[in-house]
């Protein structure tokens, strides 16, 4: 039974093998960081999940690490976002705000419904939890924009945001539901995460499957043939 | 309560953006060629667009005429550059589809005149997006009774994005993006654009 719970590490270490294969630490480093980090953490707790206090430390600087490259690899999606279509100054304002919106809404969710945990674990499980808002803010943020601006959803940063937001949307739906099937609520919480996040793992995987064309900057092409640019001058006069 | 309620809306939306991508991996990826662009662009007319937007010549209308007749002339100024603003929308969006497919290509150079035409096309859309949300939001108030008087020449900008040059830009793009058709098909695409 303790085995079907590693699932998610054999569908990362697929993953990882995958992201080295299609060279992503040049197009999504935070994200490849993150995939690596994973299989070490998720490798580190099986190593130790017969040891109680090593398992509870390992447990949760494993999660601030997830917290901390969650994060990340956030900003780096959004990065990629309003770097292809648009320079504008606010764009640098984007994922501060979604930040700091993300923070309120975990500390304004822990008053309402107090953390079971305390010290050191209760504020990694509000940032946790600040994560899983920031990503799916990020994640249904860019999903809207799909039909309004046009854009291709069939690339690494919208599979990453999928993972992150599919996982995120069900984890924050369980934390605010599961609350009300009292005692069954610590196997409900257990099992549902494994599920989602496995699926959010095979999602990944779907993305990654297809490398991604790396666009060439046009200075580094040859030049048109005078054939061709003659064309384009033709189609430029009739523009203007 | 109130971070509770907060809390549902934010999954509900996550919930309906998984369902949306759902439902674009079940439709797969929608080959659109050559064909499938020209017939399908609105003409749009950018010296019309110039002179909506030109401030001399708004000066020039509320000088001539009478507050309630500049009213009337401006609301028709405006809902003629919503309807050019949609076409532009309109065309941006067949470019991209038609973009996406060219990315497929093994050739760089047509990769990277479509990624070229892409970004083009997400410019143009945004800005159709704010200016036409702008306009509506004119049009809908009775400009003058609610909000400060609608000034069309303001329209040239959205998000620092000037619509005109943009969508010139977006032209010259697609121009060189398609610059391998015959001369004729060539011609209708300009023409369309």
């Amino acid at each position: 039974m303790i085995f079907l719970t590693y699932i998610p590490l054999v569908l990362l270490s697929l993953l990882l093998w995958r992201l080295v294969r299609v060279r992503a630490y040049r197009t999504v480093p935070c994200f490849f960081a993150y995939a690596a980090f994973a299989v070490v953490a998720d490798t580190l707790r099986f190593a130790v999940h017969n040891h109680s206090s090593s398992y509870y430390a390992a447990y949760w600087i494993t999660e601030a690490g997830y917290d901390v490259l969650g994060i990340l690899v956030m900003y780096e999606v959004l990065r990629n976002l309003f770097g292809t279509f648009t320079r504008a100054w606010w764009g640098r304002l984007v994922f501060p705000v979604i930040l700091i919106a993300g923070v309120w809404m975990s500390l304004a969710r822990t008053e309402a419904i107090p953390s079971r945990v305390v010290g050191v674990p209760f504020y990694i499980v509000i940032g946790e939890i600040a994560v899983r808002f920031v990503q799916v803010f990020i994640f249904a943020g860019l999903v809207t924009l799909v039909p309004v601006l046009g854009l291709r959803w069939r690339q690494y940063i919208f599979g990453i945001a999928t993972g992150f937001g599919l996982y995120a949307t069900i984890m924050l739906l369980t934390t605010i539901k599961f609350s009300d099937f009292g005692t069954r609520f610590r196997l409900s919480w257990g099992w549902t995460s494994l599920v989602a996040y496995s699926v959010a793992v095979l999602i990944w995987l779907w993305f990654f499957s297809v490398p991604q064309k790396v666009t060439v900057p046009n200075s580094e092409l040859s030049a048109p043939s005078p054939g061709v640019l003659k064309h384009y001058k033709d189609a430029l006069r009739r523009m203007r | 309560m109130f971070s509770i309620v907060l809390t549902w809306l934010i999954v509900a939306w996550g919930a309906l953006s998984c369902i949306y991508m759902l439902r674009c991996a079940w439709r797969r990826f929608p080959k659109c060629d050559v064909d499938d662009v020209i017939p399908f662009l609105y003409p749009v007319d950018i010296s019309l667009a110039e002179s909506l937007l030109d401030p001399a010549a708004e000066f020039e209308f509320r000088w001539k005429l009478q507050p309630p007749q500049f009213r009337e002339a401006q609301r028709k100024r405006m809902r003629l550059y919503l309807e050019l603003t949609r076409r532009m929308a309109h065309n941006a969006t067949v470019l991209v589809a038609y973009a996406d497919a060219e990315k497929t290509s093994q050739d760089p150079r047509r990769v990277s005149l479509a990624s070229a035409l892409q970004e083009k096309a997400v410019d143009v859309r945004l800005y159709a997006m704010l200016t036409r949300f702008k306009l509506r939001l004119w049009l809908l108030l009775r400009s003058e009774i609610l909000i400060s008087k609608p000034v069309l020449p303001h329209l040239r900008t959205a998000c620092e994005i000037d619509g005109i040059q943009t969508y010139s830009a977006l032209k010259i793009a697609a121009a060189a993006a398609f610059v391998q058709l015959p001369p004729e098909e060539l011609a209708s695409l300009t023409r369309n654009l």
